[in-house]
């Protein structure tokens, strides 16, 4: 129970009497920061939610995109996190579940799911290591008995994370226009819950999920069950395309209470509703429990009498449940009974909208000289640290994770995990690039340019496809917001993505805020998570393979800007230094291009500089390719810089383009007419990967060893710690 | 020093659902003709057999190593640990 004084003061002033105890849990669970955003909701505002094709309708869980010729595109993203720290294979796999219902209950069939990850320090914790094992697993057995492919995603580890988890998963839906659930109800309709039954687990999630993480209290446990999920997502769709549905709603955190306060809120109608209709597993449990279990595997949905009974019968058919557990009134109140005694009667907006904070917020003290460096101990042996970079965890190779997950099941991946972002097949023969990004590294020395590069970064993955960014998706995730500090540090990343965002024109099609997430050590980095959704028209750059001669451009400059980078935290242990920024000119010149030349069929692949930098980008290339590359760092735009800093800045808006020599002038053409800084800095061929400043040999590695360190790292230290 | 057999019992905690148990039982049993089967339970088994010096010692033992090597999630699953003479 969390409502606090004043919160519950606030309530009896509203209601105008002392709340039953049945009231209390469901305005408790309501009025958590989980369901009711009451810290974020008065700033989310400012970003930008409305575009071209972004289509709104009241109730909606995910964002709907028209990607033309009839079809949309939904789009959703969730975390699990508590849950995932407590019991990450069950946490994990039923984070990807709420997240699929949310994007079935706008009326659309997932297509793909994505996956953010972030533990502790794998190579130290052995508790990071068994978190981490085994929310791979929860999220590749839940989705894989789906048949939904897991597509795409990203795994990090930072010692902020210690003892904890970040389980983030996104999901795309796909379907028709027309077939969009018109969240609509009128009074004498009925109300369903179809799927799993009720039961004790989960009970209190959301408040769980709104309070610190204390090492003991750990409730809260949730069991996957991705077999009805499947069930429930066949029988959905069956039912509306038969037009049997009003309104839907999945049930996710805080249960029965917000999904009929928030349903009956959204279509202003009332629901009356009794707990002596909800199937539940076991037969004991009170209205209370009944209210707020947060039992996986539901939906709630509306009908018309007449319309239920084929409904019952598509039920059967899935041998999954289905009860008629109340009635729609036009008295905008939520009323719940036991038979015939009344346990709670609220309105319903009083639940549904919790008063909002406009909490105080101050620059942190830690901010004020982070942007200083060390001086930091001079490299001998450049290939050494270069060897130690490729296997160390986060720029390893993630294939032990994507291994796992069955990502062509529903045969439209087109381009699979592994490279910058994947590409989903649409069936108007259009083609679908998401890719998620976060950088708490980065984040926690800037929090706004750190949010910025994270938006930039998820753009420059998709663009790398052939694919104009069209929506994006935010999860922001930090400490406890009453700290004034942290606050400031949410605040800072949502003015970053919104002035990005504005810029750009690529409106916010959801999202979700996480907030309370502190360990027994202290809050996390600030961590917000962006998914970009892009669309290309016509044709996807699908890597190719390299051969010997072929050319390798750089496009972007590269800047002294190693802050936040590996080279300086994995290699260095050296947190601060000044964190890479987006020049949203050149950012926006460098993407035209990109996109320009990608359907004239010059290029054999397009990859982008992220973590680890220039070094790592070509090495990963290399690698991928299995073929020498021999790279001038004298060549490599940037303003006079060492060696170590070229090779290892993590300066934004840089892309590799590869190509047979004879697109040269081709190629160079688009570039200079817009103007876009690039150089040609390598060339392909051999069998090792060559670094120079100008004569003078910096790195010199062999590809075929550099790629077994780069492949097996993580699944050793996994494996065999 | 003596020769002990421990059963080492897994299962989920009560309360907490079992697919798996109440698949086997709507999917395999009941759709035969065992109306009077009313529930079934999954769980996992180790079957230990080790040296020591007396069964509290020998339980006690099993008991450590599997907190110590995180063979199952307190949060989740109810343990029992049975010991026999080998």
């Amino acid at each position: 129970m969390s409502l606090e004084p004043q919160e519950l003061n606030e309530l009896k002033s509203k209601i105008g009497r002392e709340p039953t105890s049945t009231e209390l849990q469901i305005v408790a669970a309501e009025w958590s920061e989980h369901c009711s955003y009451k810290s974020s909701k008065r700033h989310l505002k400012m970003l930008p939610m409305k575009g071209p094709l972004v289509i709104t309708e009241k109730g909606y869980d995910s964002g709907v995109l028209d990607v033309g010729d009839g079809y949309v595109v939904t789009a959703h993203i969730e975390s699990h996190n508590h849950p995932s720290a407590v019991e990450p294979y069950g946490g994990a796999a039923t984070g990807v579940g709420g997240v699929i219902r949310d994007i079935l209950s706008a009326g659309t069939r997932p297509i793909a799911i994505f996956d953010g990850l972030r533990f502790g320090d794998i190579e130290k914790d052995q508790q990071a290591r068994w978190l981490f094992k085994n929310a791979v697993t929860g999220i590749a057995d839940y989705g894989n008995c789906l048949g939904i492919p897991t597509i795409g995603g990203e795994v990090e580890f930072d010692r902020c994370y210690e003892n904890y988890a970040l389980v983030d998963v996104a999901a795309v839906g796909f379907g028709k226009k027309e077939n969009l659930i018109k969240n609509h109800a009128k009074k004498g309709d009925i109300v369903v819950l179809m799927g799993g039954s009720t039961g004790r687990d989960g009970i209190g999630g959301s408040q769980f999920a709104s309070d610190s993480l204390e090492s003991e209290d750990r409730s809260a446990v949730q069991i996957p069950d991705p077999f009805i999920e499947k069930l429930i997502i066949e029988a959905i769709l069956e039912a509306r395309n038969e037009k049997l549905i009003h309104a839907m709603k999945d049930l996710g955190g805080g249960g029965l209470s917000c999904a009929i306060s928030e349903t009956a809120d959204a279509l202003e109608i009332g629901i009356e509703m009794d707990v002596d209709k909800v199937h539940t597993r076991e037969s004991d449990m009170h209205p209370d429990e009944i209210m707020v279990s947060e039992s996986q595997e539901r939906m709630l949905i509306v009908t018309s009498k007449t319309k239920f009974k084929k409904l019952q019968e598509i039920c059967k058919k899935f041998r999954i449940g289905c009860s008629v557990i109340g009635i729609v009134k036009s008295d905008n109140q939520m009323h719940v009974k036991k038979g015939k005694k009344t346990f709670a009667n609220l309105p319903t907006d009083v639940v549904a909208n919790a008063t909002l904070l406009d909490l105080p917020s101050k620059e942190p003290a830690y901010l004020k000289n982070i942007e200083k460096e060390k001086k930091l101990k001079p490299i001998s042996d450049y290939s050494k640290i270069m060897m130690k970079l490729l296997a160390s965890p986060n720029i390893a190779s993630k294939i032990w994770v994507y291994g796992q997950y069955d990502h062509e099941v529903g045969i439209r991946t087109v381009v699979k995990p592994g490279r910058d972002a994947s590409v989903l097949r649409l069936d108007n023969g259009k083609f679908l690039s998401v890719k998620i990004d976060g950088n708490p590294k980065q984040c926690y020395i800037n929090p706004r340019e750190g949010a910025i590069g994270c938006f930039e970064e998820a753009c420059r993955n998709v663009v790398c496809t052939g694919a104009k960014p069209i929506g994006m998706l935010d999860h922001l995730q930090f400490g406890n917001p009453k700290d004034p500090e942290i606050f400031w540090t949410f605040l800072e990343s949502l003015k970053g993505l919104t002035d990005f965002a504005k810029d750009y024109k690529i409106p916010c099609v959801g999202g979700k805020v996480s907030l309370y997430n502190e360990t027994p050590d202290g809050p996390i980095k600030p961590t917000p998570l962006i998914g970009v959704i892009g669309l290309i028209d016509k044709t996807p750059q699908i890597p190719q393979i390299i051969n010997k001669d072929d050319c390798l451009i750089i496009v972007g400059e590269t800047k002294d800007e190693l802050g936040g980078s590996e080279y300086f935290e994995y290699i260095h242990k050296f947190i601060g230094g000044k964190c890479p920024t987006v020049d949203f000119t050149e950012s926006k010149k460098n993407m035209k291009s990109v996109l320009e030349i990608i359907p004239k069929k010059l290029l054999k692949s397009v990859h982008d500089c992220s973590k680890g930098g220039l070094a790592v980008a070509v090495s990963e290339l290399s690698m991928n390719n299995q073929i020498g590359c021999k790279v001038d760092l004298n060549k490599v735009p940037a303003k006079k810089l060492d060696a170590d800093r070229i090779l290892f800045s993590e300066s934004h808006s840089r892309y590799l383009l590869t190509f047979d020599k004879k697109n040269l002038s081709k190629v160079e053409k688009i570039l200079k007419k817009n103007k876009t800084s690039y150089e040609i800095i390598g060339k392909f061929g051999g069998e090792k990967i060559q670094f120079s400043k100008g004569t003078k040999s910096i790195i010199d590695l062999r590809v075929d060893k550099a790629q077994k360190t780069w492949l097996n790292s993580l699944k050793d230290l996994v494996l065999h710690g | 020093m003596a020769t002990y057999n421990v059963h080492v019992t897994i299962e989920n905690k009560a309360g907490i659902s079992d697919p798996e148990g109440e698949t086997i039982l709507n999917d395999l049993v009941l759709k035969g003709t065992h109306k009077t089967v009313s529930k079934i339970k999954t769980a996992k088994m180790l079957k230990f057999t080790i040296k020591e010096k007396d069964k509290k010692t020998a339980q006690s033992k099993v008991q450590e190593i599997c907190d110590d090597l995180r063979i199952y999630n307190p949060m989740v699953s109810k343990v029992t640990i049975d010991v026999f003479d080998a």
